[in-house]
């Protein structure tokens, strides 16, 4: 229940910098993901709006009011620690009751018995209430953990991956669960992970941070469509962007672009604008990311395709990866499960221009993007917010 | 199989009876010439006349108490001061990034290095010059050389191996430091606190330099006050040996009573949560 502003933020340690110059702001009641690679900074930045950490150079506010100097009890966080942080001396039961029995947010005995159950029973916990930490699993451990921070009623939740050590299958009810709770409880939520679907599936703006800098900030559709570099393309998706070299062609005042081969062009759609930008932007050498979802083939010889072999086959559930081998680059597309491959074998690839995300080649920065109905929706939900 | 498994069995418990009689027969002996007169000290080994004629000796017709109080006082209080600032100081040694950390935690551990007889020649000096001979103060500060080290590295290691998200999270939940300090970590290390309090106080409570070099007439540890009987003409064995009896008897009993932390306190690290 509160805007969390975090302004010019930079924390060190000894020489090195964990947060660099860090600038988010929170809506309150927004669902908020801090996604990025390990040894981001996403860990440092939590402990710095819960005030265990307090950054060297920059303000934290919440709701306007400035909390560098207000200590992690006062500030009315609730935070789940990724390495679980349970009292081993306490029960199940006391460490979920532990904030309600505290001196600042002491609740009557009886609030703190309902409370903890109803907690336990929507994490699936309670039937070992009675337990040490010590007589649970590592996912039990960490419904705990979560368990202790849902019983309170905060400023902000800090969720430090508090689903990484969840089975698969449980993960997703809890993910359905987080996200259903948040919207219910009316709370700001700060979540932490490395997981992409955890990321696009739950939050409502997702801050891309890399190295202690903040990349990207933007919704699901922003950071998928238009990726305002190439680490963020490459981030954002699963399996990851194809990002091919390419160069801008004019002939005859068509545009192509040259990639993989020489001499293979692919005509720009003209109606998109990319056409526009990429000769605006003054640069003609590209990287070019082909999701690979996008990415057609067919085992029939084809005039216009690329010409490759199949590297490998590799089965992700209810999908496949295939990854074909053209000249010495990869290009990994999405087929079905059931596909009858061998390795080796002769495979035509469609490399789908009009759903193309440009980059500087040098710089690896966004210049535009080919897919007219992403941006299409794009400026829609731009609108829709504009109206709200 | 079976056959092996009973000689193997016999073996093993034939040599821990073994050593066990090994380890016990100077207790064993310490105790049976306790009841022994001095006539019958030399002539006779396991067959005599047993008498409580050494008990009433030095129980009651010497200051055998008082000396017994004094080596309370002294051990008891040096322990306590060496929990009072050794807990902080080794959370500070467990927690805290300083310069010279390492160096500071080496020096404490050294004070256990150096031979009390080295120390205890310049010490007296000291203590004579600043008024500090024969007095409980100046025993219990010096005994801090023999209990604050021990305590401080056992209970670092405790520190050490309770995550710090724990204070951290019990921070978040709305505790204050100190509550943190004292309703969190205090139950966490507590197993290594009495086990390293109590080793601290039986190593105090047996020192023998300090007290016989730094007291004399008015603050007389048992340790030194066992000496009196050895008189000139003779040397009492049946006396010393009832003051040796009863002054082990507080450190056995507080062993006995906390026996099941005393190894796993000191070998265990926390419990990890």
């Amino acid at each position: 229940m509160a805007k969390i502003e975090v302004v010019n933020v930079t924390k060190r340690f000894g020489k090195f910098t964990a947060l660099n110059n860090v600038n988010l702001e929170i809506k309150d009641n927004e669902f908020f993901v801090l996604f990025g690679p390990a040894g981001a900074g996403k860990t440092t930045l939590l402990n710095n709006v819960a005030g265990i950490q307090i950054p060297e150079e920059g303000l934290i506010r919440f709701n306007g009011e400035i909390m560098n100097k207000i200590d992690p009890a006062h500030r009315n966080v609730a935070m789940v620690f990724e390495n679980y942080a349970l009292y081993p001396n306490l029960t199940v039961y006391e460490n979920i009751a532990s904030p309600l029995r505290s001196p600042l947010y002491k609740k009557d005995n009886a609030t703190v018995d309902r409370e903890v159950h109803r907690v336990a029973e929507l994490l699936r916990i309670d039937h070992l209430l009675e337990r040490l930490p010590s007589q649970i699993s590592n996912g039990q451990k960490q419904r705990v953990a979560i368990g202790r921070a849902l019983v309170r009623d905060p400023n902000v939740f800090l969720m430090d991956e508090p689903l990484a050590h969840l089975d698969a299958k449980l993960r997703h009810y809890m993910r359905s669960e987080l996200k259903e709770m948040q919207s219910s409880f009316n709370t700001t939520c700060i979540y932490v992970t490395h997981d992409f679907l955890e990321a696009v599936s739950l939050g409502d703006r997702i801050a891309i941070i890399n190295e202690g800098s903040i990349v990207q900030v933007g919704t699901r559709e922003e950071v998928y469509y238009t990726p305002c570099n190439e680490f963020v393309a490459a981030l954002v998706g699963e399996p990851e962007i194809n990002l091919v070299d390419g160069r801008l062609f004019a002939e005859n005042g068509k545009y192509y672009v040259e990639v993989l081969e020489k001499g293979y062009l692919l005509p720009l759609p003209e109606s998109s604008g990319i056409i526009r930008k990429l000769v605006d932007s003054g640069v003609n050498e590209y990287h070019i990311g082909f999701r690979p979802n996008n990415v057609r083939y067919t085992f029939e010889k084809k005039d216009g395709l690329l010409k490759g072999t199949v590297y490998s086959f590799e089965s992700i559930g209810n999908k496949a990866v295939l990854i074909a081998k053209i000249g010495d680059k990869f290009v990994r597309m999405i087929a079905p499960n059931d596909l009858k491959v061998r390795l080796d074998q002769a495979v035509y690839v469609e490399l789908p221009i009009h759903k193309a995300i440009f980059f500087d080649a040098q710089t690896t920065r966004f210049i535009g993007t080919s897919d007219e109905a992403a941006i299409y929706r794009l400026v829609q939900e731009q609108l829709s917010k504009g109206v709200q | 199989m079976k056959r092996k498994r009973i000689v193997g069995n016999a073996v093993k418990n034939g040599l821990l009876a073994l050593y066990a009689i090994f380890a016990l027969f100077p207790l064993f002996w310490m105790v049976l010439i306790s009841f022994k007169s001095d006539a019958q000290m030399f002539n006779t080994t396991f067959i005599f006349d047993p008498t409580l004629e050494n008990y009433d000796a030095v129980l009651l017709r010497t200051d055998y108490f008082k000396y017994f109080l004094d080596s309370i006082i002294v051990s008891v209080v040096a322990v306590l001061i060496s929990v009072l600032a050794g807990v902080p100081a080794a959370y500070a040694l467990a927690r805290y990034n300083f310069k010279k950390k390492e160096s500071l935690a080496f020096t404490i551990l050294s004070f256990r290095f150096a031979p009390e007889i080295l120390v205890v020649l310049p010490l007296f000096m000291i203590y004579q010059k600043i008024g500090l001979y024969d007095t409980y103060f100046g025993l219990i500060w010096v005994y801090q050389l023999i209990t604050m080290p021990l305590l401080i590295w056992v209970i670092r290691g405790y520190f050490e191996d309770i995550s710090v998200e724990i204070e951290h999270a019990a921070q978040v939940d709305g505790y204050s430091w100190w509550q943190v300090f004292l309703k969190r970590l205090l139950p966490l290390i507590k197993p290594g606190l009495v086990s390293a309090s109590l080793l601290a106080f039986i190593f105090a409570w047996n020192n023998f330099t300090f007290p016989l070099m730094l007291s004399g007439t008015h603050v007389e540890t048992i340790t030194v006050a066992s000496l009196k009987y050895i008189a000139s003409d003779t040397v009492h064995y049946g006396q010393m040996a009832v003051a040796a009896t009863v002054s082990a008897l507080p450190a056995v009993i507080f062993a006995l009573l906390i026996q099941k932390h005393l190894v796993r306190g000191l070998s265990f690290g926390a419990v990890k949560g």
